[in-house]
């Protein structure tokens, strides 16, 4: 006798999202294990918007795009582009440092042997930073503004929380090929690394693209982590409203729609190669 | 909750399986069921050197199975694609009569718990409870009966009193019953066990042996991978032999130690000072004999043919006092040297 019910696709959504919280609920017991780490995270925030405050005062603010109908401070501008290029770069390395941290702790094996898929695997291991990066987003904003009399636009938050949210499809996607590269490579720190610095160099996160030549200007608005600093910032300083971010979504949407096929298509790959050489556990 | 501990009588050729996925719900009793593992000439080559070669077996539920071998015998690789977590180059491998070289897009875990050989398995900086919770989440079990399970785990194999202990701060023998504990978070029908009583002490291997036989008494097929050869005496029901990823030995414990004899014995002689010269001389017809280390302990080697009772004779006749004399080797350390020497 042989009875069998498959569980239907919602339950296993379901199920896959409860385990989700288990990723979540080991990151926060690891990083509160490291007390002291935990903490100087926070101080290293502050220290960082100390610093951009006094390199503001040394940058004319005529010399600064305009956004809205007002001048803005160095600080303002800088501001959106920090919390822009910090989330992306934990986007982009988390994945693939959590898959290594298995890897070195010899949990990799274990994790996979568990019948949960590998979305979740990737999803799991950011869970922690998805919602950590945010709160500390929003912290930075409320020290800048607070403590540093730096003026934004909350009418404009909503538009620029949308543009996060498509902005994310394109870094995870990105960050999953990333891991994908660091299982069949063992490292990708090199690779990734000037990723990031390419992207973010050529972002305009911490000076106007308007200081490159020309052709490089024109490369740069290709970059989509360009086109989220820009539509943040015109929704965050400009208090443009959701026609002015239409465009900006538009355009890096295609890029949203690619990378994190590719990623996922990427990482099954070089899953299915570990298993086929039998190394998946090796470092 | 779909989840249900199995039967605790020994069903030997017989299935009683409920599915860890608390979703789905699987119910299946055969009397003729098949093999809860089948083998079918799986091999498995890293480059130029064969780590499997067309190996063949069989393992039912309710049986303990010894996969014995030397280092680099294929072991380890053997266990690894059962796992899933590597592919044979070909072959086939079944589990319940089923192809399961395709291991799904939920991987094999919804069946099989694994006692990985590695120290190092656990989230070091999270307490053992704590890791526990995590793993059996990802088997889907819900929180409460997830924690519950976790706390009869982590009792079963005597680690409640320091569940909340970080694991890096557990020996390498608590990490080892941590690891069983995992492996049975479920109560998997197929428990692989790829050499778990490394490096632990005697009380602490008779503990992860008693936890693994009672697994098996409720029905998990285990496969149970040692290089300690007298271990498996008393404990499996079945080994295979694999030298260098061939299969040099299948069948029972009895029957490996019935492919060879001892031949070689300690001695413990008393008496005077000369009983080695007398011992010597009478010796000499059926064997021979050999000072080992302390005073009054030999080494006897018998002729082919010449059983034990006859040089024991001959050395009480010539008025040798025998102290004590046992095997040099127990039987199945002789037949696995045997099986492998001209290889190793």
């Amino acid at each position: 006798m042989s009875v069998v019910s498959a569980p239907s696709p919602a339950s296993v959504f379901l199920r896959e999202l409860r385990k989700v919280a288990a990723f979540f609920r080991r990151d926060l017991l690891t990083a509160w294990s490291y007390r002291l780490a935990f903490f100087t995270s926070w101080l290293s925030l502050l220290v960082q918007v100390v610093l951009f405050n006094f390199m503001g005062q040394i940058v004319a603010v005529d010399k600064l795009p305009t956004y809205g109908s007002g001048l803005i401070t160095y600080l303002e501008f800088v501001a959106v582009g920090i919390a822009l290029t910090t989330f992306m770069q934990i986007a982009l390395t988390r994945v693939q440092a959590a898959l290594r941290g298995e890897q070195l702790m010899g949990t990799l094996e274990s994790l996979l042997l568990t019948p949960t898929t590998s979305s979740t695997v990737q999803f799991g291991s950011v869970a922690y930073d998805l919602v950590f990066v945010p709160i500390r987003m929003g912290i930075f904003f409320a020290l800048v503004a607070l403590v540093f009399g730096a003026s934004f636009s909350w009418s404009g938050l909503l538009p620029a929380m949308v543009i996060v949210m498509v902005f994310i499809p394109f870094v995870w996607g990105l960050g999953v090929a990333s891991a994908a590269s660091m299982l069949t490579f063992r490292t990708s720190r090199g690779v990734v690394g000037y990723g990031i610095l390419a992207l973010a160099l050529t972002s305009g996160a911490f000076f106007p693209l308007e200081v490159f030549p020309s052709w490089a200007q024109d490369l740069a608005r290709l970059n989509p982590l360009a086109i989220a600093v820009q539509g943040t910032r015109e929704a965050m300083l400009g208090g443009t409203g959701w026609s002015g971010i239409t465009g900006d979504l538009m355009r890096i949407l295609p890029f949203s729609l690619a990378t994190p096929l590719i990623g996922a298509f990427a990482f099954r790959g070089a899953l299915r190669r570990e298993r086929r050489k039998g190394t998946l556990g090796l470092y | 909750m779909g989840y249900e501990a199995r039967s605790s009588a020994r069903v030997p050729r017989a299935m009683v399986m409920q599915a860890t996925d608390p979703e789905t719900t699987v119910s299946v009793l055969d009397l003729a069921a098949p093999p809860a593992i089948e083998l079918d000439r799986v091999t498995r080559r890293f480059k130029d050197k064969v780590a499997l070669d067309e190996v063949s077996m069989e393992l039912r539920h309710g049986e303990i199975h010894a996969l014995l071998g030397p280092n680099g015998a294929g072991k380890t690789t053997l266990l690894r694609i059962l796992a899933g977590l590597a592919d044979p180059d070909s072959g086939e491998v079944y589990f319940d009569g089923q192809v399961g070289n395709d291991s799904g897009r939920f991987g094999r875990g919804r069946f099989i718990g694994l006692i990985p050989s590695g120290e190092r398995t656990f989230y070091m900086r999270i307490s053992g409870l704590e890791n526990l919770l995590f793993f059996a989440r990802l088997h889907g079990l819900r929180r409460r009966y997830a924690l519950r399970r976790s706390l009869e785990c982590l009792e079963a194999v005597g680690l409640s009193e320091v569940g909340k202990l970080r694991v890096g701060q557990y020996s390498h023998g608590m990490q080892r019953r941590l690891a069983i504990a995992r492996a049975l978070l479920t109560d998997p029908p197929i428990l692989l066990a790829d050499e778990p009583t490394q490096g632990l002490d005697p009380q602490g291997a008779r503990t992860v042996k008693e936890l693994v036989r009672e697994a098996a008494a409720r029905g998990t097929a285990v496969m149970w991978t040692t290089q300690y050869v007298d271990e498996i005496r008393g404990f499996a029901d079945t080994l295979t032999l694999l030298n260098k990823g061939t299969v040099r030995f299948q069948g029972s414990v009895p029957e490996l130690m019935a492919t060879t004899s001892a031949r070689r014995y300690l001695l413990h002689l008393g008496g005077a000072a000369d009983a080695f010269l007398t011992a010597h001389s009478v010796i000499v017809r059926v064997g021979s004999m050999s000072p080992n280390g302390a005073p009054g302990h030999y080494v006897l080697a018998l002729h082919d043919g010449i059983v034990l009772g006859h040089a024991l004779a001959l050395l009480t006749g010539a008025g040798v006092d025998v102290l004590a004399c046992r095997e040099e080797r127990s039987e199945v350390e002789e037949a696995f040297l045997n099986l492998t020497k001209e290889r190793i």
